[in-house]
């Protein structure tokens, strides 16, 4: 994880691509290799559960409209 | 996966001898193998307890045991298989590979790691104990929900403590394991370099820590309803039984997942070795057993659609409990994808692997059909939903476990076991699995109710083919402790390598068996593009 400092930055819409993808399971070869050398863990995990929230949201969303 | 690279692995051997061996031990294969010991024989009291309950279930009417006992038997077969036998078994195999497949010497708290082992047999104490205490054992379900939970004698008492004593254990466990696979990888082994079944576990590792305090805060929260005159779960007071069902679902969701995550990590190591091709879509995996770990936090009332929610609520935990089919269906179709065109064997792992991808894919498919709310509530508390989860807890996590077992025990007694006779305890399984549990769904479906001792006649035939199964999968795992014996006192060496296609570190890395301390000097580690 010490290297992890010395990475440089990725821009948001590179995480919020990689944390969609992982939520299907499916990503380019070339996209990943992409993410691992650009992404931090943390902001993986900030996206990660910006992610969640969002989904939950989008479920609630859906469910609203459905009921309404 | 790399070359080798000088001494990697330890020369000296002092440790005490005797039984304080196995007292004072801080090594990870030592206390992995201790785990595992504990898991077997848990899973064989379980094991105990399943048979009573489908001796008594042969036939309608009251034979063997009384109704009460009968309510304890269902019980402590749930807890002990779930706490005592599934969770420690994985537990026992991190022990064992994980510090083996990452490189590391040994766990990274080692002292503590034998504290997490120790804690079991005394939990493990009381739940059996509480049999012989007035009043009996708990007989609420392994759910434990009040008012049975509040009303029950000292056996509750007893497995309180033990869930709180089990709970401890686990979270010293996953603490180390977590802390274990950050911090000491082999040099230039980065995270998406790591074994599958590394990534697994790493993921399981923070469920745990997430949930079981939430399982202490819940049954703490029922001691004091019991004896210090609280009303969280009691609606007389101003409580709600119901807030219960909400709080150990939290946990209990995604302590499913605790259960199936590991399996998943160990069949996608064994798929790849003996179809000698790489797992297909590595990175996937990783991202689906993420997904599915965040998933299993959202859906929890999916188990209480009968228990009184909103139309909202229920739209809502159906969706989202759906949706998890599509994570995992990225997994099956991975292993499969994985198989594909390769050089496949059929060696005793294979077989319990793809066993395991077999039957796992029914008991998903019966999950997704009891998330839809109409069904489940047709369903709700039928042997359906008793059909269900064991396809997913025996043929799923417990396969997996033996896949798992047969993959490794070369590695870990340097011996190999008998392939014809695993062959025999594959097959026997299987088939025996399946004439207990498939017709479980038909039960189910026709009205028969879980949780009683006895039923009504139209239930007779498919309760004796249930029980016979049973019979038959029960004798057959005694096989299992003969083929685990009869291994590590064989007289025959293993192969350094017996399975061509492994490609992680405790095969190319180590020798058969792996020495006592291995790693001492971290391997140099070069990955293999996935």
């Amino acid at each position: 994880m010490s290297g992890d400092h010395n990475k440089p930055s990725a821009s948001v819409i590179q995480v919020v691509k990689a944390v969609l993808a992982a939520f299907i399971g499916i990503r380019k070869k070339s996209d990943l290799e992409s993410d691992a050398a650009n992404i931090k863990p943390s902001q993986v995990i900030i996206g990660g559960l910006m992610g969640g929230v969002l989904f939950v949201v989008t479920i609630l969303l859906v469910v609203k409209i459905i009921v309404n | 996966m790399a070359a080798v690279h000088g001494d990697v692995h330890g020369h000296d051997d002092h440790h005490p001898s005797g039984i304080m061996r196995w007292v004072m031990t801080t090594n990870h294969k030592d206390i992995g193998s201790m785990y595992l010991w504990f898991s077997l024989t848990m899973f064989f009291t379980g094991g105990f307890l399943a048979l009573g309950i489908r001796a008594e279930l042969f036939q309608p009417g009251i034979q063997i045991l009384e109704p009460e006992l009968f309510n304890s038997f269902t019980t402590l077969h749930g807890l002990i298989m779930v706490f005592g036998a599934i969770m420690p078994a994985f537990v026992g195999f991190a022990n064992w590979q994980v510090p083996m497949m990452i490189g590391a010497p040994d766990m990274a708290f080692a002292r503590m790691n034998n504290w997490s082992f120790w804690l079991l047999p005394v939990a493990a104490s009381l739940l059996v104990s509480s049999f012989f205490v007035p009043g009996g054992a708990a007989a609420g379900g392994w759910t434990f929900y009040p008012p049975l939970s509040t009303q029950g004698g000292l056996g509750v008492d007893m497995m309180i403590f033990a869930v709180h004593i089990l709970g401890a254990s686990s979270i010293m466990g996953a603490i180390n394991i977590i802390t274990t696979i950050l911090n000491m990888r082999a040099p230039g082994m980065k995270l998406m370099d790591m074994p599958l079944f590394v990534w697994t576990w790493l993921i399981t590792a923070y469920l745990l820590v997430l949930v079981m305090p939430v399982l202490a805060g819940t049954v703490t929260m029922l001691l004091t309803d019991r004896h210090f005159g609280t009303s969280f779960f009691n609606a007389a007071g101003g409580g709600d039984p119901v807030l219960f069902q909400h709080i150990f679902w939290f946990f209990g969701h995604p302590e499913v997942y605790i259960m199936i995550l590991p399996a998943f990590g160990i069949v996608s190591e064994i798929i790849p070795t003996f179809s000698r091709k790489p797992l297909f879509g590595y990175s996937s995996m990783v991202y689906a057993t993420a997904s599915i770990a965040i998933l299993s936090c959202v859906v929890w009332a999916h188990h209480m659609f009968t228990a009184g929610m909103p139309t909202v609520g229920q739209l809502f935990f159906m969706y989202a409990t759906m949706l998890i089919a599509v994570p995992t269906g990225v997994k099956v179709f991975n292993w499969t994808a994985t198989m594909w065109q390769g050089s496949m064997t059929f060696e005793t792992p294979m077989l319990f692997a793809i066993g395991f991808i077999f039957l796992f894919v029914i008991g998903g498919f019966s999950g997704v059909i009891c998330a839809i709310v109409p069904i489940d509530i047709q369903v709700q508390d039928t042997y359906y939903v008793i059909a269900h989860f064991h396809y997913v807890l025996v043929s799923g996590a417990l396969f997996a476990l033996f896949a798992g077992a047969y993959y490794w025990l070369p590695k870990w007694t340097g011996h190999m076991y008998d392939e014809t006779l695993g062959k025999w305890h594959f097959w026997l399984s299987m088939i025996f699995f399946n004439v207990t549990f498939f017709v479980q769904h038909f039960l189910g479906l026709a009205g028969m109710p879980r949780r009683i001792p006895d039923y009504a006649l139209q239930f007779a035939d498919f309760n004796m083919i249930s029980s016979i199964g049973a019979f038959g999968f029960g004798t057959s795992q005694l096989l299992f402790v003969y083929i685990v014996i009869k291994c590590i006192r064989s007289k025959e060496a293993a192969p350094e390598k017996p399975w061509d296609g492994a490609t992680t570190l405790e095969w190319t890395h180590l020798p058969t068996p792996a020495p006592y301390h291995s790693f001492e000097k971290p391997p140099v580690f070069k990955p293999v593009s996935h």
